[in-house]
């Protein structure tokens, strides 16, 4: 089983940078998920993994080893791509067998382990088809069992389930995270996803452009960003951002949102003048976490007043009813600002709620850097 | 005009137009449509059409009757008594020098083939796969370039400095690995060695063309995968690139085993009237030799009639085996 | 494999691997173009050399093999031709008049074939592939037969202007294939928007499609040219006045009487010769390559 380190890794196509400075460390049999949106350097990160790119500057460690020269079939990867890129011109039991038929194998071995894998699929049946006969979700096994019939140190994957239609999609992430747990393969997970990544990973290294911009375990992305990139790419529908400031008025702390004000205790308004690089702020919250009430809730006070919830009174601009939720847009000041509520709770579009803010659910960042301040 | 006959005259315009129905109307229009539909087909194409009928399908036609005919200088149809003398002349053995010529052109068409057809996929496959900067690989597909786009006549004249037995650095460098003394153009079978090569060059670059456009339609992620399922280069080149090649490859080497028999320009242009003497007379330009210096048009349009057939049976064969939209489209792979 | 020991290894093969297959691939490529890069680097120094030289380094450099641009070639003491510039002005003939005539008959007939469905349209491209087959010696004796017939042999200007039409009419099935390529990829929805704007169809072809068809007109222009400029057999049978030769004729000639003599001024010819189409070709090669090219007859 293998250790994977970059260090320094970076990759250049001409003037373009596509993976910039990147240091990672992937732990025997973790399943590590590279998220970014596109053009983020998640593939070409993986492919540099494989040794189908070479690095321009910095090193790809397997197991302390610096593997930079090594030639991708001597590095025991296995690799499965968003178009499966199935052989077109052999069967599947061939594309199957091909790793193996490289290793140059005895016949029968390789009919032993193709089998294993197919039936371990559960496209034993398919052996004798071509590529171009099978559905998505089919040629999707394939890739897969040619990956693992090599038995790899290092599973690859990039973008597997793209292709294929929303309903298959959520089968087969249980599927492959089944399949990783039992086989304890090293693998690296590559998705503009992050529901496939908050479901599937170990750990998420979240990219953009080129740059790491946090790596760790789901539940630190979701509770603690560490930027605002992070904390917007995260969770669905995306965190709310309001422009604010800090002000202090009678020895009392307010982040001043425009429309309204925050009273925040003191030991969080000192670790903002601690951490901030000035006094241009940007207040986060999830939709889910602000609460609607029609009312104002006996534990709430109103916004600027001394309380762990505050809430302010605001109009509903629209509603998307999703059946097990509702997301209530409201406008507060120029920003339309979500909020996830049960469908118990029936407004109308007009209609004045209370839209309730727990500040332990809030994240303050920096405006110019857009690093988390607390 | 009297009045009450223009009268009658315009009930007679009128009354017709009013008659016609709506849907007649419909109709009308409709058929006017469709008949200047065709008329623009026809327009747009009668240039293309006359070039087809007076440059191929007309001298085709007169080809055939001047085969039956001892036209020569006088350029009289006097057709011959049999008909197919000229045809008996050639299969009978009759003239000596058919048998040589038919040797030459299967010697020529056979190994040029292999250069054509064999050597311009090696040079497909490895500037197309092997070499990884583009920009080398397209300067290095340039040169490879150059032969076919130099005039026929500027060509001749580099081969015939190349092989100049006081300045030619080919017979400077054969005289230096014991071939001293050497007529490179005019002794067999180095004239044939050459003849070869003279076409090769040339020839090798259309297969190129077509092999590169067609690695280039490979997916890079199917290199990729292959690469690491544990392939080699020479492996991806041998199990993924080759296979998936197979029609353009079967292309090639029919098309060209096509343009090889009609081929001719090049030994005419360095061998003119040795070519006989130097065993490089093939087929075609032995009909031409015929007609334009020996002005035996009847005999020589019948040693054309000749390879035209041969041409047409390979046409029609490969018709059937690709199929004419693979024709259309050489360069796509396909499983 | 999973050693430290182990991994270095196989990065030692990999490296020596990639050495010798590097090696391989490039001798491969270039070793064969070595005699082409001799001899057309021979051209360009011969040119300009006052002796025949065996290699690509000139000798006694000179300008006076370019003496015919001003003066007449004498063979013996006969002037062989008495001036270079008609016969540029004939090769040029030759090659823009095909061309034109190409990109007129080519241009209808593609648009033609591509849009309209019509009853022979499948037999019609056939036949365009096997009339292409049939060896060409064929359509040279017939034609000389109609040429003659006609009265058009021999007679100096016309029978270049029947040349041109006759290298025209030849090449224009080949062409008119590659154009159909061309506007089988322009959109029909653009035609007809224009038809429903109130275009003739005539009109549509002119002011929509055409523009659109520009880089396969410029491709077949490109490739017209070159093939008219460089001509040698159409007029080498056809062509017998001396004063309507054009240059691959006249090399043709000139080669016949002064090689192993004076090969500087066949080099200077030569190149001179081969320059415009030269570069002609390389400002327009990235832009032919790109080009599926499907027949270009050699």
């Amino acid at each position: 089983m293998v250790r994977v380190k970059l260090e320094h890794l970076t990759k250049r196509f001409g003037k373009v940078v596509a993976v910039n400075d990147l240091n990672l460390e992937i732990k025997d049999g973790e399943f590590m998920a590279l998220l970014g949106p596109s053009g983020c350097g998640k593939t070409t990160t993986m492919l540099m993994i494989a040794g189908i790119y070479k690095p321009t500057k910095g090193h790809v460690y397997f197991n302390d080893v610096c593997v930079d020269d090594l030639p991708p079939k001597d590095r025991n990867v296995g690799m499965v791509f968003q178009s499966y890129a199935l052989y077109p011109h052999m069967k599947v039991f061939d594309n199957i067998a091909f790793p193996l038929k490289l290793k140059k194998l005895p016949k029968d071995e390789i009919r032993e382990k193709v089998k294993k894998v197919a039936d371990f699929l559960e496209i034993g049946h398919l052996l004798d088809r071509k590529p171009a006969q099978l559905s998505g979700g089919q040629m999707q096994r394939v890739a897969l069992a040619r990956a693992l019939v090599k038995e790899p140190d290092i599973f690859l994957m990039d973008e597997p389930l793209s292709n294929l239609d929303a309903k298959l999609r959520v089968v087969m992430r249980a599927e492959i995270k089944r399949l990783q747990k039992r086989l304890g393969i090293t693998t690296i997970y590559v998705t503009h996803d992050q529901v496939e990544a908050m479901t599937m990973a170990d750990r998420i290294a979240v990219l953009r452009e080129g740059i790491l911009q946090q790596c760790a375990v789901p539940d630190e992305l979701y509770l603690k960003p560490r930027n605002m990139f992070v904390g917007g790419f995260i969770g669905s529908p995306p965190m709310n951002f309001l422009d604010c400031s800090l002000v202090e008025e009678n020895h009392e702390h307010y982040l001043d949102l425009g429309v309204f004000k925050l009273w925040i205790p003191p030991d969080i308004a000192d670790l903002i003048m601690k951490n901030a690089s000035g006094s241009e702020l940007v207040f986060g919250i999830r939709p889910e976490d602000l609460k609607v009430t029609l009312t104002l809730p006996p534990e709430a006070k109103e916004a600027g007043q001394k309380s762990k919830i505050q809430a302010i009174r605001s109009e509903i601009y629209v509603l998307e009813p999703l059946g097990k939720d509702v997301i209530i847009n409201t406008k507060l000041g120029d920003t339309l600002v979500k909020v996830v509520a049960p469908p118990t709770i029936r407004p109308s579009v007009g209609e004045t709620i209370w839209l309730n803010f727990d500040l332990d659910k809030m994240h303050v960042f920096d405006k110019k850097t857009e690093l988390a301040v607390i | 005009m009297s009045k009450k006959f223009s009268n009658l005259l315009r009930g007679y315009v009128i009354r017709p137009k009013a008659s016609i129905s709506i849907s007649g109307l419909g109709g009308f229009k409709s058929f006017l449509k469709e008949k200047s539909r065709t008329f623009f087909v026809i327009a747009f194409l009668t240039p293309f059409l006359a070039a087809l009928t007076i440059m191929y399908g007309l001298p085709c036609a007169l080809s055939v009757l001047m085969s039956f005919t001892d036209m020569g200088l006088s350029f009289e149809l006097h057709f011959l008594n049999p008909l197919l003398k000229n045809y008996y002349t050639i299969f009978h053995v009759a003239d000596p020098r058919v048998p040589v010529v038919a040797q030459t052109t299967i010697l020529y068409v056979g190994c040029t083939l292999l250069i054509n057809a064999g050597f311009s996929l090696v040079l497909g496959v490895l500037t197309a796969y092997c070499i990884r900067n583009e920009n080398v690989a397209s300067v290095l597909r340039l040169l490879w370039f150059l032969p076919r786009m130099t005039p026929v006549i500027i060509y001749a004249l580099l081969w015939l400095w190349f092989t100049d037995p006081t300045y030619g650095p080919l017979s400077i460098v054969s005289s230096w690995i014991g071939l001293k003394g050497v007529r490179w153009l005019l002794d067999k079978p180095y004239s044939q060695l050459l003849m070869i090569l003279v076409n090769g060059y040339i020839g090798a670059s259309w297969g190129m063309v077509i092999y590169v456009s067609s690695i280039k339609t490979i997916p890079l992620e199917i290199i990729y995968a292959a690469k690491a399922d544990g392939a080699t280069d020479w492996d991806v080149i041998r199990r993924i690139i080759l296979p998936l090649l197979k029609w353009p490859i079967l292309f090639v080497t029919s098309w060209q085993t096509l343009s090889l028999l009609g081929s001719y320009v090049e030994i005419l242009a360095i061998w003119d009237g040795y070519s006989y003497t130097s065993g490089v007379e093939v087929w075609s330009l032995f009909t031409y030799h015929t007609a334009f210096e020996g002005y035996r048009f009847g005999y020589s349009a019948a040693l054309a009639i000749i390879m035209a057939t041969i041409a047409l049976i390979l046409v029609a064969i490969y018709f059937k085996v690709f199929g004419f939209k693979r024709m259309l489209e050489p360069s796509r792979i396909e499983v | 494999m999973r050693t430290a020991e182990g991994y270095r290894k196989l990065i030692w093969k990999a490296k020596i691997r990639w050495l010798i297959g590097n090696i391989i691939v490039y001798s491969i490529v270039c070793i064969p173009l070595v005699p082409i890069i001799l001899m057309y680097g021979w051209l360009i120094a011969q040119a300009f050399s006052g002796v025949c030289i065996s290699s690509l380094i000139p000798q006694k450099l000179t300008l006076d093999n370019f003496y015919f641009l001003t003066g007449p070639i004498y063979w013996g003491g006969t002037p062989l031709y008495k001036s270079y510039w008609p016969l540029v002005r004939n090769t040029l003939l030759l090659a823009l008049g095909t061309t034109g005539l190409v990109v007129a008959i080519t241009s209808l007939a593609g648009y033609a074939i591509s849009r309209f469905e019509f009853k022979g349209r499948d037999p019609l491209l056939k036949s365009v592939v096997v009339v292409h087959s049939i060896p060409g010696v064929l359509f040279l004796i017939a034609l000389m037969y109609v040429l003659n017939t006609i009265g058009l042999y021999g007679k100096g200007f016309l029978t270049l202007l029947s040349v041109i039409i006759i290298k025209a009419g030849l090449e224009s099935p080949m062409y008119t294939w590659m154009l159909k390529g061309f506007f089988d990829s322009v959109p029909w929805e653009l035609e007809w928007a224009a038809l429903v704007d109130g275009c003739s169809r005539f009109a549509a072809w002119r002011k929509v499609v055409m523009p659109l068809i520009f880089p396969g007109i410029a491709a077949v222009s490109i490739f017209a040219f070159l093939s008219g400029w460089g001509e040698y057999l159409l007029v080498l049978t056809y062509i017998t006045d001396r004063k309507w030769y054009t240059l691959s004729l006249a090399l043709s000639e000139l080669t016949y009487q002064f090689k192993h003599v004076d090969y500087g001024m066949l080099a200077a010819f030569s190149l001179l010769y081969l320059l415009p189409a030269m570069v002609f070709f390389l400002l327009t090669q990235k832009y032919l390559m790109t080009m599926r090219i499907v027949a270009y007859k050699g």
